[in-house]
């Protein structure tokens, strides 16, 4: 089981992005998608954006769960206060899993913000966040 | 193609021929949709069908398509110097002749549904099949996909012409194959179109539509392509007229029609008079010992003799094209107008044109309209108000619960099903009713015809008649979307999907009919297209189930790849920022269509896939994406010259995408601005070539950029 976890910023722009494999049942925490496969990984996500777009306005909560499917691929969806999607791939059903894992994800990106060199949509290059999303995915998915 | 879009073409109103019926106003309100209206009803927020979103008059068509696709089929029985008549004029035969104008009727017709309700139809029209070809071509059940295996269709008929029939993805597909071939050659991305500009976007998708739902191959599980009459016709030349009339009644009766063909069609007798070689006087008095013998079936059709006429004559007119031809026929066509190039275009003097086209319209709306509307009336009397009735449910369940107890795979008593020919004898009511519910789909009653697919779906489960039950699911969940009135969001997913998803189960699982299984879905996915809104949503995932099914070949899924992406499109979104549009969706669908049509070597039908692609992606940051876009742009060797003048939104997405390109191709978009004509295209494709290659250094640069 693979995962792509990219947050999109207001344009449609990825601001960032990481693939990991899961680290339960054994797995070593390392993606296995194929060349051919990574692009159509952010196509998927990409026009996952359509559909939260929709379902953004009848949800009360922020987390979306599944809001997408392309084959046996899902999206789900964490829309934060600031229209920052975090978008993740996967294909298997784990709402409670991810739902953390983006909780997480969420405390790390406000962090982020609160960085007065940061500004909102600018990618996200730190390798601090980058380490602790790694981390945080290896504790939940 | 330009026939093909009845609702593009101002029809020449037809002089009166003795129907006083059509004579009230009849405004057609689809050829006048409102092109682009931004009202969109606010309660209808996201999952209701917008009835305003902008279509195309191609969009507009799609449903007209379905409708003409099942009309009724007529058997046409003549005498052998009838066919020598036709053979004269250049036609094959008779029916030859006759079908370019069966195909649309000129004028209105006037029907009459179950509730007494008239309706006008100005796009009606009857297919035209020679009834030996009938007799020959019975389906075996077994090989639901293709007849062509069990070589019947080799039989040669007549004049050692083949049989041919629908039914077959491969040959439809090789003909769609065959037209881009040719079309890629000129470097078009649709087909000639007759000066048509307006049949541009989708047309080989629609002819690959069309020529799937053309000549339904004839099975025991559904009746459309069953004739509902057959014309008997001799000439004026036969010596004695009455006895050959006669001859042909009963050489008609014992042809070795299939079993489940029911033989009580309506018998049209025609008179084909010879102008020039026979007295009108004579033919008058046959012609009315005909009317009295045979009664009101009869028509007298005066054509002038002598050898076919050339389009340099005075009165000649071009013999239509004939638009529902199976694509083994279109096929066996070109392939031999390849081999001699001098196969001059039909032609019939003015006179002659008007009298068959009087003729088949006053023959669909004098005898065989009323007789399936009679027939619609008793059999509904008969045979499904019993089966409605108290009693009737009593029957089936008793039929249920006690056969149970007994084999149930024996042809016990109480099922008409016979399960060893696996299809049942056309005086059941099973097979009564399934003739009821097509009689009612192909005079457009869509709701007394999904009352009885209802009815019938249940049955023929009990009975586990597997096509039967696969066929009703289909026509029950198309009737139903034909309906048009209702059709929630909650009614699609509750009643029409599992339908859909049994039918198609069924015929694949069941029958292994990929044929008819993909038709379903094709279908299914049109009408629900047009609906716009959510259902546009579900055609796409038919759409995707329908290119997941692995029935038809590598252009065929890139057909329905780019489909797809059509069906997204035409969902709209809500308020400034389009909210609920699927624009990403349908663009990443057309971009795997631009990638599919790369690995069959379709440059062009590739190019114009990127063109309505690109400007989502042009501007993207998402490396890989930018990546594969520019890997597809130098494959297909894609340069904004090729841009679809007409599509405003491409252009204007495409120049925001491009502020950073280099000077010089800015230069040439500003030219390609001022192109109108593809004449003047064609003389910039020098520049083109060279601006290719500046492209593909830069592609290739990039590609080294993502690849590091």
């Amino acid at each position: 089981m693979s995962f792509y976890f990219a947050i999109v910023g207001t344009k449609d722009n990825p601001i960032y992005e990481a693939e990991f494999g899961t680290s339960k049942q054994g797995g070593d925490g390392v993606a296995r998608f194929r060349e051919e496969q990574r692009s159509m990984n952010q196509f998927i996500v990409h026009s996952s954006l359509d559909i939260v777009e929709e379902v953004q306005w009848a949800t009360p909560t922020m987390y979306m769960k599944c809001v997408d499917k392309f084959n046996n691929l899902q999206v789900s969806c964490f829309l934060t206060a600031g229209n920052i999607k975090f978008l993740l791939l996967h294909d298997q059903k784990a709402d409670d899993a991810i739902r953390q894992f983006f909780t997480d994800v969420y405390d790390l990106y406000t962090k982020t913000l609160m960085n007065p060199f940061y500004e909102v949509d600018m990618r996200i290059t730190s390798g601090v966040f980058d380490g602790k999303v790694k981390q945080a995915a290896k504790k939940y998915l | 193609m330009s026939s093909a879009f009845p609702s593009l073409r101002t029809r020449p109103t037809l002089p009166a021929v003795g129907v006083s019926r059509a004579t009230s106003v009849y405004l057609r309100s689809s050829s006048i949709a409102p092109v682009h209206s931004s009202v969109t009803s606010l309660n209808s927020l996201f999952n209701q069908a917008s009835l305003s979103s902008p279509r195309s008059p191609e969009d507009e068509d799609c449903k007209g398509l379905v409708c003409r696709a099942f009309v009724p089929y007529v058997a046409v029985h003549v005498s052998d110097d009838t066919n020598e008549l036709a053979r004269e004029k250049g036609f094959v035969d008779f029916k030859d002749m006759l079908r370019p104008y069966g195909e649309s009727i000129q004028g209105r017709i006037t029907i009459r549904d179950s509730q007494g309700i008239s309706t006008m139809h100005d796009d009606y029209g009857v297919r035209f099949v020679s009834l030996t070809d009938v007799a020959g071509s019975g389906e075996k059940w077994e090989s639901g996909a293709s007849r062509a295996m069990n070589g019947s269709s080799e039989k040669a008929a007549g004049s050692g012409s083949r049989v041919f029939q629908g039914g077959s993805v491969e040959e439809v597909e090789d003909l769609v194959n065959l037209h881009m071939e040719r079309a890629e050659e000129l470097n078009e991305t649709s087909l000639p179109s007759d000066g048509d500009t307006t049949a541009f976007n989708q047309s080989f998708y629609m002819l690959y539509l069309r020529r799937i739902l053309s000549a339904l191959p004839l099975s025991p599980h559904e009746t459309f392509s069953h004739p509902v009459a057959c014309v008997i016709a001799i000439s004026s030349r036969n010596a004695n007229p009455i006895d050959s009339l006669r001859n042909l009644y009963n050489s008609g009766n014992h042809l070795p029609l299939p079993d489940y063909l029911s033989t009580d069609y309506l018998r049209y007798y025609v008179l084909v008079h010879d102008e020039d070689r026979d007295d009108i006087k004579k033919s008058t008095l046959l012609f009315d010992q005909m009317k009295k013998h045979f009664g009101l079936h009869c028509h007298l059709l005066r054509l002038r003799s002598g050898g076919a006429s050339v389009i340099s004559d005075d009165d000649a007119v071009v013999v239509p094209k004939s638009q529902w031809i199976s694509a083994a026929e279109e096929l066996h066509e070109i392939r031999s107008r390849d081999y001699d190039d001098e196969q001059p275009t039909t032609c019939l003097p003015d006179s002659d044109a008007t009298g068959i086209q009087t003729m088949v319209r006053e023959m669909t709306q004098v005898s065989v309209i009323p007789f399936m509307e009679r027939c619609i009336a008793t059999w509904n009397d008969q045979v499904a108000s019993r089966r409605r009735g108290i009693s009737g449910r009593f029957l089936s369940m008793s039929k249920r619960y006690f056969s149970a107890s007994s084999s149930r795979n024996s042809t016990s008593s109480s099922s008409n099903y016979d399960a060893l020919n696996q299809s049942y004898p056309p005086s059941s009511p099973e097979a009564q009713m399934r003739k009821l519910a097509d009689y009612a789909f192909m005079v457009r009653d869509w709701r007394l015809a999904h009352s009885i697919y209802e009815l019938l779906r249940t049955d023929f489960n009990n009975d586990k008649a597997w096509k039967y039950h696969a066929g009703a699911q289909e026509m029950a969940a198309i009737s139903l979307i034909l309906t048009g009135t209702g059709l929630t969001s909650k009614v699609r997913a509750d009643t029409i999907a599992p339908m859909l998803d049994l039918s198609c189960y069924s015929y694949l699982s069941r029958c292994s009919a990929t044929y008819h299984a993909l038709r379903c879905l094709l279908v299914a996915v049109e009408l629900l297209r047009i609906r716009g809104g959510g259902a546009a949503d579900e055609a796409a995932t038919w759409a995707i189930r329908a290119r997941d099914m692995n029935a038809q070949g590598t252009i065929g899924h890139a057909l329905i790849t780019e489909r797809v992406g059509a069906c997204y499109t035409i969902r709209e979104g809500i308020g400034s920022g389009a909210w609920g549009a699927r624009k990403r969706k349908a663009a990443m669908w057309k971009m795997l269509a631009a990638g599919e049509w790369l690995e069959v070597a379709k440059l062009a039908q590739s190019r114009r896939c990127l063109d309505t692609a690109l400007p989502m992606y042009e501007s993207s940051r998402f490396l890989h994406v930018h990546g594969f876009m520019e890997h597809l742009k130098q494959q297909a060797g894609y340069t904004p010259l090729l841009v679809d003048l007409q599509d405003g939104r491409g252009r204007r997405g495409r120049e925001k995408g491009e502020e950073d390109d280099s000077d010089e191709e800015e230069g040439v978009e500003i030219q390609s601005e001022t192109l109108h004509t593809g004449l003047k295209r064609k003389s910039l494709i020098v520049g083109r070539e060279v601006d290719r290659e500046v492209e593909n250094e830069a592609g290739s640069g990039l590609d080294r950029f993502v690849d590091s």
